[in-house]
């Protein structure tokens, strides 16, 4: 109940978002655009846009709603029922997003697996909705988190797939789905980018969890 | 005139005591007050404090005519007014003396 | 000059007064500036304040007598010996106080003194560093600033917090939109909560505060940037609440606010 309410409620203010929804949508297609005549990279770098849109966007709900969380807890609200609701609203926007952008590169692009590029897409923004909430409890200001979701990004983009510090980037999985549906070779390639974003989401959420469990923690009074 | 926040805590009981004396309406209860020197109360101000004793019990509205253009309302004291006021003056000269003494008293070298 | 009996008494009825009663202070008032062989708006000014005025002071006891006691009801709220220190220092230590239902306490004390802190410590938000509380589980909390969501309407904190309570939406917005009334707030539909202003605003904090009918409210200066007649609709709902057998602790740093209530914590007195 609270959490398809908070949900909803998250869908809209994303929509009323104008100015932030516009730049932060419109990112990924000019990383797209900008190598638009070599598929690979453009369509890796457009996956990787996704993902900081979503987590982006999710951080910023998360921030706007700082003072009204320990609010809804003292209404009655429960920490899971809040979190899974704003999860579940941002989820739905990145889907959106991914559906958009693959439905672009099916087009416009000639891909050996094309539906592999969706799943590359799909497992980007399902992941970035809890990468965006986590850094949002742990970065409390709009800045401070939308710079360490470049951050994150960028390293993705710039380190070596193979090297480990790739690996403990959150947004691997894509780039490894990724791997199979631009060059084709192994499927095991898709098996493995699905259980690192499964890792991930699972390590996301859960610390989202953890965080705001104990920041919007209530002291238990005896009743008189 | 006295300043407006002493009189604040003290309207209702000089309206009762003025009451005491004889029933009267609004506009001659502020003639009184000014004419006694407590303060030019204005009607913003007189007819809640009148209304809240009507409410209260404290005093009894009846309509009468007057000499010239519209009827008035007159308010009587009840016996619940006359035993509140008892009470409250007591407490005033309790009051008044006490702020009596600390005004009169002198400065020691 | 016939229209301001008329403004005097629709500004009555909206501040929910019985039809019959508003006709007729709405005639008595006219009546008493015929006496004075005034016009009414001379003799008491704008119709909307006297309304205002008089309505409050209708509700408030007469200051002077002893007011009329509602009786006091289940201790909601108890502090025994309370402290908080952050690392070294010492914000404030035995703090006690207990507020019953029907009682309205005032935490007042200079600034940084920690009023806030030991509001946010009876909600249960912060932890004191030591001394007992107890409390009724139905708490309200109204913060000084913040509490709500910039790009959400008014209904939709309604919504949301009505959620949070296990309301379904639609009873949660007419509830919000009922208790809005009372402090004379129509929320617009289409107006988020950053494009109030912060009297407005404040009126959502109150409306959210007590949508769940909760039996021990928590203010913190809930009043900024309200006009004067609002802060005496302001009051008066408090007062309605503590008549309605409710628990209300008002942080202020007015004075002039003592007057209608039961306990006064200094914090600066105990620090």
């Amino acid at each position: 109940m609270t959490t398809l309410v908070v949900a909803r409620l998250s869908a809209l203010e994303v929509s009323r978002r104008r100015a932030a929804l516009l730049l932060v949508i419109t990112l990924p297609f000019w990383f797209y655009l900008v190598r638009r005549d070599l598929s690979g990279q453009s369509t890796r770098a457009l996956t990787l846009g996704i993902g900081w849109a979503v987590s982006t966007l999710t951080l910023f709900v998360v921030n706007a709603s700082r003072g009204v969380d320990p609010r809804l807890r003292l209404t009655g609200a429960s920490v899971t029922g809040i979190i899974a609701g704003r999860l579940l609203a941002m989820t739905g926007v990145g889907l959106l997003l991914a559906l958009g952008y693959w439905t672009m590169v099916a087009v416009d692009q000639n891909l050996p697996h094309l539906w592999a590029a969706g799943v590359m897409m799909l497992v980007s923004a399902l992941v970035a909705a809890p990468v965006g909430s986590l850094i949002g409890a742990i970065l409390p200001r709009e800045l401070d988190g939308a710079l360490a979701l470049l951050s994150i990004s960028s390293v993705q983009m710039l380190a070596d797939p193979t090297g480990l510090i790739a690996k403990l980037m959150p947004f691997w999985s894509a780039r490894e789905v990724g791997n199979y549906a631009v060059d084709g070779g192994s499927i095991d390639l898709v098996w493995r980018g699905l259980a690192h974003a499964g890792v991930t989401w699972l390590i996301c959420v859960l610390g989202t969890l953890a965080i705001f469990h104990w920041r919007l923690r209530l002291v238990r009074y005896p009743e008189p | 005139m006295t300043p407006r926040p002493w009189l604040h805590g003290f309207l209702d009981l000089c309206l009762l005591a003025m009451l005491r004396e004889r029933a009267d309406y609004g506009y001659g209860l502020s003639q009184r007050l000014a004419a006694a020197g407590v303060a030019d109360v204005p009607g913003g101000t007189l007819y809640p404090a009148l209304l809240r004793l009507e409410e209260q019990g404290l005093a009894v509205p009846s309509w009468g005519p007057s000499e010239s253009g519209p009827r008035r309302k007159n308010y009587a004291i009840t016996q619940a007014g006359l035993d509140l006021l008892a009470g409250q003056a007591g407490d005033w000269r309790r009051f008044r003396d006490g702020v009596d003494s600390l005004l009169s008293a002198v400065p020691h070298e | 000059m016939s229209d301001w009996p008329t403004a005097f008494e629709s500004e009555l009825l909206r501040l929910g007064l019985q039809p019959a009663r508003a006709r007729r202070l709405a005639d008595e008032t006219t009546q008493q500036a015929a006496e004075s062989a005034a016009p009414p708006a001379d003799v008491f000014g704008p119709a909307h304040l006297y309304a205002r005025h008089l309505v409050a002071e209708l509700n408030t006891p007469t200051a002077n007598f002893p007011r009329t006691r509602y009786q006091a009801g289940p201790v909601m709220l108890s502090l025994t010996g309370v402290t908080k220190r952050y690392r070294r220092q010492t914000v404030f230590e035995g703090v006690n106080l207990t507020v019953r239902g029907g009682e309205v306490a005032a935490i007042v004390g200079a600034n940084g003194c920690g009023k806030s802190t030991l509001l946010r410590i009876c909600a249960g938000l912060t932890r004191p560093s030591g001394g007992a509380v107890r409390r009724t589980r139905r708490v309200g909390f109204v913060p000084q600033d913040g509490g709500t969501a910039g790009w959400l309407t008014a209904e939709e904190h309604f919504t949301l917090f009505g959620s949070a309570a296990g309301m379904v939406p639609g009873r949660a917005r007419s509830t919000g939109a009922h208790l809005a009334t009372r402090l004379a707030w129509r929320p617009a539909r289409q107006q988020r909560a950053q494009q109030m202003s912060g009297g407005t605003r404040q009126k959502l904090n109150l409306v959210l505060g007590e949508l769940h009918a909760p039996d021990l409210l928590l203010l913190d200066e809930p009043y900024q940037g309200f006009d004067q007649g609002t802060y005496v609709d302001f009051w008066q709902q408090v007062l309605a609440w503590r008549d309605a057998g409710r628990a209300v602790v008002v942080v202020t740093h007015l004075l002039h606010d003592l007057q209608n209530v039961d306990h006064v914590l200094d914090l600066g007195a105990t620090a």
